[in-house]
C-alpha cells in the first residue's frame, strides 16, 4: 500500500473547504501476488528492505525453497524515492546476482468530497500521482 | 477442650435424637452412674446384638462411628458383640471397669425396658438417618468407587445399595418434570423440539441463526435477544486479521429497523425538529433523500439540541419510482440499535404528531395482515398437534416456527398513524435480516454466494404461481432492464478489491437466486479472482459515481412480496430431498422456475474514513433480507469462507474504526447511562469477590471512581476550576472589562445553584446503587431505570448534567489546534482557507461560554509503552514530564506517588473499638454510640476497602497530574501496533491543556490505568 504523499493540488481553487471535507480513498488495487511489495513511508525502512531479501531468498518461509526467483516492488507518490532505494540496495548486496527493470505508470487517484450542507451533491475528484514498479530479478552470474 | 475439639462435638451431636444424650469420656461420668443403677446389661445385651444383626449391615460403620464411645462407655460388655472395634477400645474400657463393678439389686423390668426401648428406637434413628450431606457412594474410599456409580445402584456394594436407591430416589424427585413426561426420542422430535424453542424464546428473541450460533458462540441475554458474544474457540487474532485481508460476518439482525411512510416534505418537516446540521448531514442531504446512499446522523429529542440526545442512527430512504410525477408517499427506514429504539420511537411518535394508534384492521391492511399471520403463528405453536390434522386436510404447508419477533404481543400495535401529517410510523423490529461482511473479501464472497434471479421470459405454468410478483416483474421491460442494470454492476463488484473503493453509503438494490442451490460440497474460501478484474470505464464509474439510483430499487421495501417470500421459501427437508433425488448424486440442483426469488439490499458501510491512517479499515457491506431467509444466505457465506465475528469482535471493529460504539460510548444518552450503570455494577461485584489483599487498593492508587466515569462532576469541576481561575487574576483589572467580569459573576452564581441541583441529582445514582446491593437485581434494574427517568425529567427542565460535544465546525477547530506545530503546516494551511481563529484566550472564552460542561470524544494513542484499559485516566502533564521527554528519548512517564487510605485506617480502628466494647460489653452492655455504627455501615454497604466511600472530592485535582477525561475503549491495537484508546475528555480542560502548552508538543496527554500508578505519554486525536 503506498503512501500518498501528495500536497495540495492547485485545482481545488474553486472549492470551498468549509462547505466540502475531503476525504481521500485508497487506489484501486489488483489481486496482490505473493512476490508483490508495496512499499509504503510508515514501516521502517530496514524491515521492509528485510522482508524483499527474505523474499529473494526464501530462508524463512515454509514452503519457499528457493525463494522467488523475481520479486516486484511497488512505490506510489511520495514512496518511489523509497521503492527505488530498495531496489538499488537489493542490487548492491547481493555481489551482482540481481538485476532491477523499472517501470514509471501513472494511478489514478480518487478523493471524495463530503458535503457540509444538506443542498449539495458529493463530488469526487480524480487526481494522478506517478508511481514506479521495479521487478527484481535473479540472474545466473557468469 | 480446645476449640476445634469443641466443634467437632458439636457436629456430631447435631444428629442425634433428642432423647438420647450421647457423651464424650469425662462428661458422662455422672449419667453413666444413673444408667447403671437400673441397668441388667446382660439380659438388654442380647437384644441389642438382635436389633443390630436385623438392621442391613451397612449400617455398621456408622453405628460404630456415632455412638461407639457412649455404649463402649455405658456397656462395657457391647464391645464385644462389635468384635474388632471393641477389641481396639479395650485398653480404654478397661479404665471405666471399676464403675462397672458395683451391680444394682434390682431394677424395674417396666420401666428399664421402655427405657432401653426408647434409646434403641434413637439409635435406630440415628443409623437410618444420614448424618453427613454426602451421597452414598461418596462416603465410599476410593478404591471402591466405580464409574458410574450416581447412574447405576447396581455397581455399589450390595449393602449400600438401598439407601443409595433411596437417595437416587430423591433427586429424582427435585428433577424437571418434563423429562419424566416424555422419552428422549420424543423430547428431540421435530415438532416437540420447535415447541420447546419457541417456548424458550418468549423472552429473549432469538435470531434466525441462533442455533448456529449457540453451538459455537457464548451466548448473552441482552438488550431483549439471545446473542452470541464471541466465538468459543480462540479467535481474537484471527478475527482481526478477518477485518483486515479477509472476510469478517456479523449477525446484526437484532437492530431495530423503524419505518416511517408519508409525504416527503411533512417527513422531512418532522423530523428536522430531531436533528441539527451542525452535526453534519441530516435526512434532507440530496444524495440521501434521492435514495442513493445510506446516511448517519445522530437524533435528539426534539427542539432539544444540543441536549438529551437519544441515540445514532442511520436511514435510508426509498428511491423513488422515475414513472409518476406526482408527489407520492415515500418510505424511510431508521435502524437504531435495540437499546435506543423505544426512546426514538416514542420522539418520533410526539413529532410525527401520531398519538393515537391506529385500528389494526382499518388503517394499514397490510400491517393488519401481518399482526393477524403473528397470531395464527401463536396459535400454532400452541397447538401444533391439533393443526397438524387440519393441515392434512387443508393441505397447506404448516408454518410452525416463529418467524420474526417471538415476543410480540399481537395485540399490541405497532404502526401509528398520524391523522395531522399523514405519516405511518411502524415498527419493523425482526421483519428482515441484517448480516454484516467486513473485509476485502466480502466482494468475492457476495459475488460466489449469490446469483441474480433468473428472468421468466415466456412461460407461465403452475410453478411459477408461488412467484407472481416476479412474474409480474418480468412482464414489464423497464424492471426487466433495471434488473439486468443491477446484475451488471453486482457482477463488476467481484473485480474491486476493497469495499472501500465505493462511495461511502452505497446502496445496490438486487435480486438473488435460492443461495442453498449452488452451495459448494466443501467449506471453499473464496478468492479475489483475476480474471475479473477489468480496469474498464464501467469499473471507473462505479468508483466515481457509485450505483446509479435506479439501482438501488429494491423489492425488498414492498411488504407483501417479503412476506410471499418468507412464506414460499422451499424448506431444507424439501430441498434435501430434491437433492438425493438427483441422477448424478452431488450435480448442480435445477429447480427451473420453482426456484425462489428473494429481494435483497447490499449497503456499503465505509468502514475508517476519519483520520490519516488505515483508511478505509473495516470497510464492507450490509445486506438486508426477507425474515425466513436467514441460515439460508448465512451458510453459503460461511462455505465460501468467511469468519463469524459476535458483539464482541463488533466492538473491536468500531475500535479499530475509532467510532463511538453503541450503547457504551454514548453517555449522554438514556441508554447508554443506563449501561454505565450495569458495567458499574458488574465490575463491582467482580472486584468484591477478590479478597482485598488480591485486588488494588484504589484509594492508594488515587482512583476515585474505577468502576464508572463520574462525567458530571468531572465537567463541573472543570467550570469551577476555570471560573475561579478566571475570576482571581481579572479581578484588579476589574476596571477593564468589568462588564464581562459582572457578567461571569452572574453566570458563577447560576452555575452554583445549578450544582446544588445536580448534586441532589447525583445523590440518586447513589441511592440506586446502594439499593441495588439490597434487591435483587432485577428489581434494581427498574429501580435504576425509574431514577434515570427522573433524572432525565428533571434534567430537562433545567439543564443536563453534560453533552458530548458533536458540533462539526467547533470540531474541526479543536482537531487543528490538537495538532503539534511541526505536524501541523499543511493543517495550517487548510485552517487558514477555512478561517478558523488562533487558539487564543479570547476564542477560548467565547467557546467556552457557549458550551460549557461538554465532553469532546477523542482518540489517543501511545506515544511508547502502555496498554490503556477500561476507564482509564486521561491527565495533563506538567512542564517537568516535557522537560523530561524532551532530555531522554526512553522517558516513559512520571509516577503518580502512593496515595494513602485514610479509611483503612478509620476501618481498622473501627474495628478495634468494636472489639473493646465486645469485652466490654458483657460487663457494662454499653450499646456502640449511634455515629459510629452509622459510619460502619456506610463503609460496609460501600464494599468496602479499597473503594472510595461517600461522595467523591474534588476529581480532576485529586491527584499530582490534573485529570482531564476517561477512556471509554482502549487495548493494544493490532491494527496500530501500539495502544489505542477511545474516550472523553472535558471541553473546557482540553482548551484550558492546549493553551496553555508549549506549541510543539500541543496534545500531549498522559494515561494511568485506575490500578497502577505509572503514567504514560499520549497524543490526543480528534478525527473528524
Amino acid at each position: 500500500m503506498a503512501e500518498n504523499g501528495e500536497l495540495w493540488g492547485a485545482g481545488e481553487a474553486e472549492l470551498d473547504p468549509v462547505e466540502y471535507t475531503l476525504r481521500k480513498r485508497l487506489p484501486h488495487r489488483l489481486p496482490r501476488r505473493p512476490n508483490d511489495i508495496y512499499v509504503n513511508m510508515k514501516t521502517d525502512f530496514k524491515a521492509q528492505l528485510a522482508r524483499c531479501q527474505k523474499l529473494l531468498e526464501g530462508g524463512g518461509g515454509g514452503r519457499g525453497q528457493g525463494g522467488c526467483p523475481e520479486i516486484y516492488i511497488h512505490g506510489l507518490g511520495l514512496a518511489i524515492n523509497r521503492a527505488i532505494n530498495i531496489a538499488l540496495q537489493l542490487q548492491a548486496g547481493s555481489f551482482g546476482a540481481l538485476q532491477v527493470a523499472a517501470n514509471t505508470s501513472t494511478v489514478e487517484l480518487v478523493d471524495e468530497l463530503e458535503p457540509e450542507n444538506n443542498n449539495r451533491e458529493p463530488l469526487t475528484r480524480t487526481r494522478n500521482n506517478s508511481a514506479i514498479h521495479i521487478r527484481v530479478f535473479r540472474v545466473t552470474p557468469k | 477442650m480446645s476449640n476445634a475439639r469443641e466443634k467437632k462435638h458439636a457436629k456430631k451431636m447435631r444428629n442425634q435424637p433428642a432423647n438420647v444424650t450421647l457423651s464424650s469420656g469425662f462428661t458422662a461420668v455422672d449419667e453413666r452412674g444413673t444408667k447403671h443403677h437400673n441397668g441388667n446389661e446382660k439380659s438388654f445385651q442380647y437384644q441389642k446384638q438382635e436389633s443390630c444383626s436385623g438392621t442391613p449391615q451397612h449400617q455398621q460403620p456408622k453405628l460404630t462411628h456415632v455412638p461407639s464411645e457412649s455404649c463402649a462407655n455405658e456397656q462395657p460388655s457391647k464391645g464385644q458383640c462389635k468384635g474388632e472395634k471393641g477389641k481396639g477400645q479395650a485398653g480404654w474400657r478397661g479404665g471405666h471397669q471399676g464403675a462397672a463393678r458395683e451391680i444394682p439389686k434390682y431394677i424395674t423390668a417396666s420401666t428399664f425396658a421402655q427405657a432401653r426401648a426408647a434409646e434403641i428406637n434413637a439409635m435406630l434413628k440415628a443409623v437410618t438417618q444420614k448424618s453427613s450431606n454426602s451421597l452414598v457412594f461418596q462416603t465410599l474410599p476410593r478404591h471402591m468407587r466405580r464409574r458410574a456409580m450416581s447412574h447405576n445402584v447396581k455397581r455399589l456394594p450390595r449393602r449400600l445399595r438401598e439407601i443409595a436407591q433411596k437417595e437416587a430416589e430423591k433427586t429424582e424427585h427435585h428433577k424437571k418434570e418434563y423429562s419424566k413426561n416424555k422419552c428422549r426420542k420424543a423430547r428431540r422430535c421435530h415438532l416437540n423440539l420447535l415447541l420447546e424453542f419457541n417456548r424458550r424464546q418468549k423472552k429473549n428473541v432469538w435470531l434466525e441463526t441462533h442455533i448456529w450460533h449457540a453451538k459455537r458462540f457464548h451466548m448473552v441475554k441482552k438488550w431483549g435477544y439471545c446473542l452470541g458474544e464471541s466465538p468459543t474457540i480462540k479467535s481474537y487474532r484471527a478475527s482481526y486479521r478477518a477485518m483486515t485481508k479477509h472476510c469478517l460476518l456479523q449477525d446484526l439482525s437484532y437492530y431495530c429497523c423503524l419505518e416511517l411512510n408519508g409525504k416527503e416534505e411533512e417527513i422531512l418537516k418532522a423530523l428536522s425538529r430531531m436533528c441539527s446540521i451542525d452535526t453534519g448531514l441530516t435526512f434532507a442531504a440530496v444524495h440521501c433523500l434521492s435514495g442513493k446512499r445510506q446516511g448517519s446522523l445522530v437524533l435528539y429529542r426534539a427542539d432539544k439540541y444540543p441536549e438529551e440526545m437519544l441515540g445514532p442512527i442511520t436511514f435510508i430512504w426509498k428511491p423513488e419510482d422515475g414513472t409518476s410525477t406526482t408527489p407520492i408517499n415515500r418510505k424511510l427506514w431508521l435502524w437504531t440499535h435495540p437499546t435506543l429504539k423505544q426512546d426514538i420511537l416514542t420522539e418520533l411518535k410526539i413529532v410525527c404528531q401520531c398519538v393515537q394508534p391506529p385500528e389494526a384492521t382499518a388503517f394499514i391492511p397490510e400491517v393488519a395482515l401481518t399482526s393477524h399471520e403473528e397470531k395464527i403463528h401463536i396459535k400454532q405453536t400452541e397447538n401444533c398437534k391439533k393443526r397438524k390434522r387440519d393441515d392434512e386436510e387443508k393441505n397447506t404447508n404448516p408454518v410452525k416456527k416463529i418467524v420474526g419477533d417471538g415476543t410480540r404481543n399481537p395485540f399490541q400495535p405497532y404502526s401509528w398513524t398520524s391523522s395531522a401529517t399523514g405519516i405511518v410510523v411502524s415498527d419493523l423490529t425482526m421483519e428482515m435480516n441484517r448480516y454484516r461482511l467486513i473485509g476485502p473479501l466480502s466482494h468475492s464472497i457476495l459475488t460466489e454466494a449469490l446469483k441474480t434471479a433468473s428472468v421468466y421470459t415466456e412461460v407461465e405454468d403452475a410453478e411459477t404461481v408461488l412467484h407472481s410478483w416476479w412474474v409480474e416483474t418480468c412482464k414489464k421491460p423497464d424492471s426487466v432492464s433495471v434488473h439486468h442494470r443491477q446484475e451488471a454492476i453486482f457482477e463488476l463488484l467481484g473485480g474491486i478489491a476493497s469495499p472501500a473503493e465505493i462511495p461511502a453509503g452505497t446502496i445496490l438494490g438486487l435480486t438473488v437466486g435460492d443461495p442453498r442451490i449452488n452451495l459448494p460440497q466443501k467449506k471453499s474460501k473464496a478468492l479475489l479472482n483475476i480474471e475479473k478484474f477489468q480496469d474498464n470505464e464501467k469499473v471507473r464509474q462505479l468508483r466515481l459515481e457509485g450505483v446509479p439510483v435506479e439501482c438501488a430499487h429494491s423489492f425488498i421495501w414492498d411488504q407483501d412480496i417479503c412476506k410471499s417470500v418468507t412464506e414460499n421459501k422451499i424448506s431444507e427437508k424439501e430441498l434435501n430431498q430434491m437433492r438425493s433425488e438427483l441422477m448424478v448424486p452431488g450435480s448442480q440442483l435445477n429447480l427451473g422456475h420453482r426456484e425462489s426469488k428473494i429481494p435483497i439490499l447490499l449497503i456499503q458501510q465505509p468502514g475508517k474514513v476519519t483520520g490519516e491512517d488505515r483508511l478505509g479499515w473495516g470497510s464492507g457491506w450490509d445486506i438486508l433480507l426477507p425474515k425466513g431467509w436467514g441460515m439460508a444466505f448465512w451458510i453459503p457465506f460461511i462455505y465460501r469462507g468467511a469468519r463469524v465475528g459476535g458483539l464482541k469482535e463488533g466492538r473491536i471493529h468500531s475500535r479499530y474504526k475509532g467510532a463511538p460504539s453503541i450503547p457504551d460510548d454514548f453517555p449522554d444518552c438514556p441508554a447508554g447511562m443506563l449501561f454505565a450503570i450495569e458495567q458499574e455494577n458488574n465490575l463491582l461485584e467482580k472486584y468484591k469477590r477478590h479478597p482485598p489483599a488480591k485486588r488494588p487498593n484504589y484509594v492508594k492508587h488515587g482512583t476515585l471512581s474505577p468502576f464508572r466515569c463520574p462525567w458530571e462532576q468531572l465537567t463541573q469541576d472543570w467550570e469551577s476550576r476555570i471560573t475561579a481561575q478566571t475570576e482571581s487574576p481579572i479581578s484588579p483589572h476589574s476596571s477593564a472589562n468589568g462588564k464581562s467580569d459582572s457578567g461571569r459573576k452572574k453566570l458563577c452564581v447560576v452555575e452554583s445553584e445549578q450544582e446544588q441541583k445536580h448534586e441532589t441529582l447525583k445523590d440518586k445514582p447513589e441511592e440506586a446503587a446502594e439499593m441495588m446491593d439490597t434487591h435483587s437485581p432485577d428489581a434494581a434494574v427498574t429501580v435504576d431505570l425509574k431514577e434515570t427517568g427522573v433524572c432525565g425529567n428533571e434534567c430537562g427542565g433545567t439543564r443536563a448534567p453534560f453533552c458530548v460535544l458533536r458540533s462539526r465546525k467547533l470540531l474541526k477547530w479543536l482537531a487543528a489546534w490538537c495538532l503539534p506545530v511541526g505536524r501541523r503546516n499543511q493543517a495550517a494551511f487548510r485552517a487558514s482557507r477555512m478561517h478558523q481563529p488562533e487558539l487564543t484566550k479570547a476564542t477560548c472564552l467565547s467557546i467556552l461560554h457557549e458550551y460549557p460542561r461538554f465532553l469532546v470524544w477523542v482518540s489517543l494513542s501511545l506515544l511508547k509503552k502502555g496498554n490503556p484499559e477500561l476507564h482509564t485516566m486521561i491527565c495533563i502533564p506538567s512542564k517537568d514530564d516535557f522537560l523530561h521527554l524532551n532530555e531522554d528519548r526512553l522517558y516513559c512517564g512520571p509516577q503518580e506517588s502512593r496515595h494513602n487510605d485514610p479509611f483503612k485506617a478509620k476501618a481498622r480502628k473501627q474495628k478495634e473499638k468494636r472489639k473493646t466494647e465486645k469485652q466490654q460489653k458483657p460487663e457494662g452492655g454499653v450499646a456502640p454510640g449511634p455515629a459510629g455504627e452509622l459510619h460502619c455501615t456506610r463503609a460496609c454497604a460501600e464494599g468496602a476497602p479499597g473503594l472510595w466511600p461517600g461522595p467523591l472530592p474534588d476529581v480532576t485535582g485529586h491527584c499530582s497530574r490534573t485529570l482531564l477525561g476517561f477512556v471509554t475503549q482502549g487495548d493494544f491495537s493490532l491494527a496500530a501496533g501500539c495502544g489505542e484508546a477511545l474516550g472523553f475528555v472535558s471541553l473546557t480542560g482540553l482548551l484550558e491543556m492546549l493553551s496553555s502548552q508549549p506549541a510543539d508538543q500541543r496534545g500531549l496527554v498522559l494515561l494511568r490505568t485506575p490500578a497502577s500508578l505509572q503514567y504514560r505519554f499520549a497524543r490526543i486525536i480528534i478525527d473528524i
